[in-house]
């Protein structure tokens, strides 16, 4: 039997090049051979040869399912069947990359509660569930009937799918939408290789951050490279090998927003890859970074719906980023086009499959010109995925992949007719003869009136129009064939006909009796002036950056700046100066002295004001998307700066306190954490300019409750370690390790597998990165320096640090800065004997002091929590106000550039009402790397253009609804405020929000 | 063998309170005045607006007896407080102070019940005198508070107690005066991912909350009750005034829907808690007549647009709008309401006069909750219940608390922040000898 089989394959095998879409290897079960070649010649359309290229009256030849011949001047071969489609339109169908279509998520689905460290996956693949390269589309693919006719009817004749789970997603496959089976719309089992920060449905902690995708993006690209060049490793891995197989694919990366589109790029540039980058449709808010990054983009089309917006207690509930970028989304593509960014469109992230043309009409409206858009749903994605050969074009050799359209495929009243796949014919809506025009109608019991057939030849619109009074008809044109209904004279009239060269004629009904018509043709139909209007793009608002209220129209720039006359407070030994000027150039702080010159300054009297350097917050946790990866014990390997958060009202708002860095530090969840980013609060620049260059590396550590998970709940009772005797033990074999680690990797010739984690602990033991340390309690802190000591390094800095009081000449002894809270305690075990002096006892005993926030709204008060040096404790004023300048500055080590007023210092100035230790100082203007972020002057003016341009937009908004347009309730969003304690699974909580809110 | 380690535990514990004195202890509850107490030569802050320079104050049997220039002073301890300042004591309303010691701690919190409707619940006897969070909050002033349960929509009764007492009975200044009611939320708030949604069983709620009041209204008119009912009793001095209800609410639509519905059931007395959104709704607070306690204003907008000091800004502007303001603290920190007085200073900072500052932690406190007759001015008849600081009480640079009295009492200001601070001064100290 098996050989009857083979034998059949075989023979089918021979015939294989008269047989026309069928499988070539498959028995199947038929009366005759019915081959069929598909031979069409597709005569006098417009036909789109490809996207910038147009012939009229041409003709288009297909066969066996690819393109013939395409041409003006084409004659219809002999056993060609001839389609005229005058008057109609031909492009190539159009290409998604991004799809799931066919793919069944294989991802886990078991319970995710509690700690989860190893991957449900005990088979030999890679150690983490998130990092499935192993997984190829073309393996899942089955076609899928209902979903191929709903992507079909839109236009679309092959698609990239794959598999949509977790980081590292394997290959996808280039399929057509035909419904025939697997093996004839494969098209390319590999086209793509797919990534995503997003872990999804994996339930393993690790990655439960941004920044954790991150670090496990870059190790296993580490790990791969690896696993290709090591002769000796003790370990066979499905996962590495599969993804060696797959870095020559283009490699896709689907990112959530604009800021993850450039840490995805940035990613790539490490290891030499260009990743084409899926981004949500916000790429206008960042455009001249993302431009820089060089990616080629797919672009979503998903517009937010109009808000309901006409109660003003519900308007008020909307940001100024969610009306603007309602306004602005559909202008996305045409922005994108215009920095010249190479672009496909998807689907993805679309509600409803059907809004994919009309939101690109819309993106038109908007300023993007037909040829781009077409470009980016049919050359381009071919292009990226270099299948120009099969798609994306009509010539010779290409697929017969194409739709017939009724009008130009852009036209607003443009219907797709016909989808030909693989020179397959799907047909979407009947091809009419254009009837329309005016008509004299006349019914056989001497009733007369005329017919009006208007709209579209494929979206009819019909009146019937009697003495000058008009009403709309119910009708129906199926081929020939007519169907009219309306009332006359009371009497309900239906009617059935038929086209008769260019009249029409029937039978009628009426209610009580049977009777014939007929409508002569009088006139042609001529189209109405609203439907001639051509619309100019339309105009939208301007990107602010950030992209947010109070977000500036233009990045601001340095300025030359004369501060006068105010009492200065310099943090060098000459104290605080009265009536002296500050002189400010490029960026740097240039002259301080009495009646300097102001040679073409800017001058800003501070007479009677106090000015003094900017504030450092030592901790804080502002302007990051996320704040604990909280899942090892050791996650040295992730870096905050992979996700700052530029966007952040907090900036802002902190700028308005006067703070003018910041330390952006890993929570304390675990008890290494990630490494810190130094920024200084530039509100409006992008992620990376606000990083402070050439700054020390420092890394977050913490002891006590949180580490050992003391409050997290009963599910949390296995990770090493859950005492304070196992952090000790955990922290001298980290240590231990690393310097087993550096001798590995000092020798000569060894392969051996970086590990971004040890090469982090090893800088720790190096004195290349230095230590902040989350700690309370006396015992830890002295543990951690005696710790240190037997590594001979020692502890950069103790934060929080709230029984620093009790070890503080050991602290001074080992060299240990302290950074404080002014005066929390009490709320939960560990600080039950904090208390406010313990910066001022700390001090005495020589430690250099600093008072930090760990908190968004606090930090905008630093001045005041310093102050709380002077009450408890007695410090004096001058080294209470060093406490958050610069003492943190020393800290961070940063004091040879910040941290006091000096000539050659960065000019980071803040003008203060008052003196800066009162609760009535007030911040009048916060300059930060000699740009003026922050002026009081101008906050009515700024809050005052916030309202306007939202009470601009909501009117627009509110004549899109009354427009028709669809809309979403009125809901706003918040903040993200991170505390050092916050730990989440991000990448659930996400979900979870997201389900609640579709719910 | 429990029994054994218990009973070896309290040896320990009795041991060590011997040898250090009063050590993790707090210092003894103040005895009545005995005899009657002067203050002289100080700038006098009445809480009322207005300021005496180098005025005295004469105080017996713990109530305030004189006021002003050319107090006698015969019979009486007299403190000189020249250059120092005198102020009310200060008062802490909607606080749960006294109910949590360290609140990550469950065993050590008291101020959330089961249940959505629980007006019967009374803080009352819940508050422990002997926390030692409220000594430290002496220290800066502030001696009165109005200590609340929390959680639920009904969330309890509150009383008035005093920061001082052997025990809850001693401190209350007044007992179960207000019923506290959280307003049902219009819309729901992830925290982690800022993302903001609608309240999908806010009408259900809505719902459920009508049909309480009105129930418990009815049951306050029927003079024949078989079947008592605690809550309901509990609800009754809300229709005829003796209690007052609070509503915390924070946005508009909130603010309207909660008032009116408890407008509708003849609730006497209404005081806004929170009130965010209060200067949208102003004419309508005002036509009410219903006063504001704002919640740390030391906190961020609660939408990303609004104005970046529209809370320390608030205070100014609901008064501007003729509307009567206090300040509070709120749930999280209760450690950190010592910190009251300093939100004042921000309100000064930011549009209200100084004085005027001084109003929303004293006199306006008071007014709102109904104990003006007894403290929050300092002015003939009332309590001696007053501080003394060094500098201006708003400012943390010069807020620095020399006496306190409560009714007279003379306050041991000492706490167990400032016995740690002073055990590990003198370490350092021996040290360096």
């Amino acid at each position: 039997m098996k050989h009857f089989y083979t034998l059949l394959s075989f023979c089918l095998y021979l015939f294989s090049s008269t047989l026309q879409a069928q499988v070539v290897t498959h028995t199947q079960n038929y009366s005759v051979n019915d081959v069929r070649t598909g031979y069409y010649a597709f005569t006098n359309a417009t036909i789109y040869t490809d996207y910038q290229t147009k012939l009229e009256k041409a003709t288009l030849i297909i066969k066996n399912g690819k393109v013939e011949a395409v041409g003006t001047n084409l004659s219809v071969p002999a056993g060609a069947t001839e389609i005229d489609l005058n008057g109609r339109y031909i492009y190539p169908s159009f290409i998604d990359l991004y799809s799931n279509y066919g793919v069944v998520t294989k991802g886990y689905s078991g319970n995710t509660d509690g700690q989860f460290l190893e991957s449900p996956d005990k088979t030999a693949l890679h150690w983490n569930y998130a990092i499935r390269p192993q997984l190829n589309a073309q393996d899942l693919f089955t076609v899928n009937g209902g979903d191929a006719k709903n992507w079909r009817k839109n236009g679309f004749g092959v698609v990239v799918t794959h598999h949509q789970d977790g980081i590292m997603r394997g290959t996808g496959a280039l399929v057509t939408l035909a419904d025939g089976k697997a093996q004839e719309v494969l098209l390319q089992g590999k086209a793509a290789h797919f990534l995503d920060f997003d872990k999804g449905t994996s339930p393993q902690d690790y990655p439960s951050s941004l920044m954790g995708s991150v670090a496990l993006l870059r190790q296993t690209y580490l790990d791969a490279d690896w696993y290709k060049k090591a002769t000796d490793k003790k370990e066979y891995n499905l996962s590495l090998e599969a993804l060696n197989n797959t870095l020559s694919l283009p490699a896709i990366f689907a990112v959530e927003d604009k800021l993850s589109l450039l840490r995805a790029d940035k990613v790539g540039d490490e290891f030499g890859i260009q990743y084409i980058i899926k981004g949500n449709g916000d790429e206008y808010q960042r455009l001249q970074e993302i431009k820089a990054t060089g990616a080629m983009l797919l672009l979503s089309l998903n517009f937010p719906d109009a808000y309901e917006v006409e109660d003003p207690f519900d308007a008020k509930m909307l940001s100024l980023e969610q009306l603007k970028h309602w306004e602005m989304a559909p202008a996305n593509a045409a922005m994108v086009s215009k920095e010249g960014i190479t672009f496909a469109f998807t689907s993805n992230g679309l509600k409803n499959m059907d809004d994919f043309i009309k939101n690109i009409r819309k993106a038109i409206e908007y300023g993007l010109s037909e040829t781009e858009a077409l470009k980016a749903i049919t050359f381009t994605p071919a292009q990226i995925i270099k299948a120009q050969d099969k798609v994306g074009s009509l010539t010779q050799g290409k697929l017969a992949n194409f739709i017939i359209t009724s009008q130009p495929v852009f036209d607003k009243s443009s219907t797709i007719l016909e989808n030909w796949i693989q020179g397959k014919q799907y047909i979407l809506k009947d091809i009419n003869d254009d009837i329309r025009g005016n008509y004299n109608l006349s019914l056989s019991n001497g009733e007369s009136a005329k017919i009006i057939i208007a709209g579209t030849p494929d979206k009819l619109d019909v009146k019937i129009d009697k003495n000058g009074t008009t009403q709309n008809a119910d009708f129906s044109l199926k081929e020939k064939l007519i169907s009219l209904q309306f009332s006359l004279n009371d009497q309900k009239y239906r009617l059935s006909g038929w086209v008769e060269g260019k009249n029409l004629k029937g039978i009628a009904e009426t209610d009580n009796s049977s009777l014939k018509w007929n409508a002569t043709f009088e006139s042609a139909y001529s189209p109405t002036a609203e439907e001639k209007k051509e619309n100019s793009p339309i105009e939208v608002g301007k990107v602010v950056y950030p992209f947010t209220a109070y977000g500036n129209a233009e990045i601001p720039k340095t300025g030359t700046y004369l501060i006068k006359n105010g009492t200065v407070w310099t943090n060098e030994k000459e104290g605080i100066l009265k009536e002296t000027d500050v002189l400010i150039k490029d960026g740097k702080i240039t002259q301080i002295g009495k009646n300097l010159n102001a040679n073409g300054a800017t001058v800003i009297d501070a007479t009677g004001k106090h000015v003094t350097c900017g504030i450092i917050d030592e901790h804080s946790h502002i302007a990051l998307a996320n704040v604990n990866e909280g899942s090892h014990s050791s996650t040295a390997e992730v870096r905050m700066g992979d996700v700052i958060d530029s966007e952040s009202m907090s900036i802002y708002r902190q700028i308005a306190g006067g703070v003018c860095a910041a330390q952006l530090l890993h929570g304390s969840a675990n008890t290494i954490g990630g490494q810190s980013a130094l920024i200084k609060l530039k509100w409006g620049f992008a992620p990376e300019s606000m990083k402070i260059p050439n700054a020390d590396g420092f890394i977050k550590f913490a002891l006590g409750e949180n580490v050992k998970q003391a409050n997290w709940g009963d599910g949390y009772r296995t990770r090493f370690p859950q005492t304070r005797m196992g952090v000790e033990q955990f922290l001298n074999d980290v240590f231990t390790r690393a310097r087993e680690y550096e001798t590995l990797s000092k020798t000569k010739g060894a392969i051996y597998r970086r590990d971004l984690n040890m090469e982090a602990t090893l800088e720790i033991l190096n004195q290349k990165r230095f230590i902040t340390c989350h700690s309370y309690v006396q015992s830890e802190i002295n543990m951690l320096m005696k710790l240190a000591e037997s590594f001979n390094f020692r502890v950069n800095t103790f934060t929080h640090i709230l029984e620093g009081y009790k070890v503080a000449d050991k602290m001074a002894k080992h060299g240990a800065g302290g950074s404080s809270f002014a005066d929390w305690w009490a709320y939960k075990m560990e600080v039950k004997d904090a208390i406010p002096h313990n910066p001022a006892l700390m001090h005495s005993q020589g430690v250099v002091v600093s008072i930090n926030s760990d908190d968004t709204e606090m930090a905008r008060r630093l001045n005041q929590e310093a102050a709380k040096a002077v009450k408890y404790g007695g410090v004096s004023e001058e080294d209470a106000w060093k406490m958050v300048t610069l003492n943190p500055a020393k800290l961070l080590h940063l004091d040879s550039r910040m941290g006091s007023l000096k000539a050659g210092k960065d000019a980071d100035i803040v003008v203060w009402s008052d003196n800066p230790l009162s609760i009535y100082a007030v911040v009048e203007k916060n300059i930060i790397d000699g740009i003026l972020f922050f002026d009081l002057e101008k906050e009515a003016e700024k809050l005052q253009s916030v309202e306007q341009e939202k009470a601009r937009i909501i009117k627009k908004m509110i004549d899109a609804k009354n427009g028709g347009a669809s809309t979403q309730k009125a809901v706003g969003n918040k903040q993200r405020e991170w505390h050092c304690e916050d730990v989440v699974d991000w990448f659930k909580e996400k979900q979870i929000s997201e389900e609640y809110i579709k719910e | 063998m429990k029994s054994i380690l218990i009973y070896l535990m309290l040896i320990s514990t009795c041991l060590f309170a011997s040898q250090t004195k009063s050590w993790a202890q707090n210092p003894a509850a103040a005895a009545p005045q005995t005899k009657p107490i002067v203050i002289k030569n100080a700038t006098i802050h009445i809480g009322n607006g207005e300021v005496l320079q180098n005025a005295a104050i004469r105080f017996e049997n713990g109530l305030i007896v004189a006021i002003g220039a050319g107090i006698d002073e015969s019979n009486a301890e007299v403190v000189d407080a020249a250059n120092k300042h005198i102020y009310p004591g200060l008062i802490l309303p909607h606080t749960i102070t006294g109910l949590t010691e360290i609140q990550a701690v469950r065993s050590t919190s008291d101020f959330s019940e089961v249940g959505m409707f629980k007006p019967n619940i009374r803080s009352l006897v819940a508050y422990n005198t002997d926390s030692e969070i409220i000594p430290t909050l002496r220290s800066n002033g502030v001696l009165i508070l109005q200590t609340t349960p929390r959680n639920g929509i009904i969330t309890g009764t509150s009383s008035i107690m005093e920061a001082d007492g052997w025990n809850w009975e001693d401190a209350a200044l007044k007992a179960d005066e207000g019923i506290h009611m959280n307003a049902v939320r219009f819309y729901g708030y992830n925290f982690f991912t800022g993302q903001m949604s609608k309240n999908e069983s806010h009408d259900i709620s809505i719902q459920e909350t009508e049909r309480f009041f009105q129930e418990a209204l009815s049951y306050s008119k029927n003079t024949n009750i078989s079947t008592k009912n605690l809550k309901f009793e509990a609800m009754k001095g809300l229709f005829d005034g003796t209690k007052r209800l609070y509503i915390y609410a924070d946005f508009a639509k909130e603010i309207l829907e909660s008032i009116q519905l408890a407008k509708k059931y003849g609730v006497q007395k209404i005081v806004l808690v929170g009130g965010n959104d209060a200067l949208l709704v102003a004419d309508f607070l005002k036509e009410n007549n219903i006063p504001i306690i704002l919640e740390r204003i030391h906190r961020l907008p609660i939408r990303n647009d609004e104005d970046v000091y529209l809370p320390y800004k608030l205070p100014a502007l609901l008064k501007k709008e003729g509307l009567m303001v206090a300040l509070a603290y709120d749930d999280f920190e209760p450690m950190g309401s010592r910190n009251l007085p300093f939100l004042a200073g921000t309100a000064a900072a930011y549009g209200l006069s100084k004085e005027e500052a001084l109003m929303t932690i004293t006199a306006n406190t008071a007014k709102i909750l109904g104990i003006d007759d007894k403290v929050g001015t300092l002015e003939k008849g009332k309590h001696a219940t007053l501080i003394v600081s060094e500098g201006d009480l708003l400012d943390m640079r010069t807020n620095q608390i020399t006496h306190a009295f409560i009714r007279g009492k003379k306050l041991d200001l000492d706490d167990k922040q400032k016995r740690l601070y002073q055990i590990y001064k003198q370490k350092y100290a021996s040290q360096t000898k």
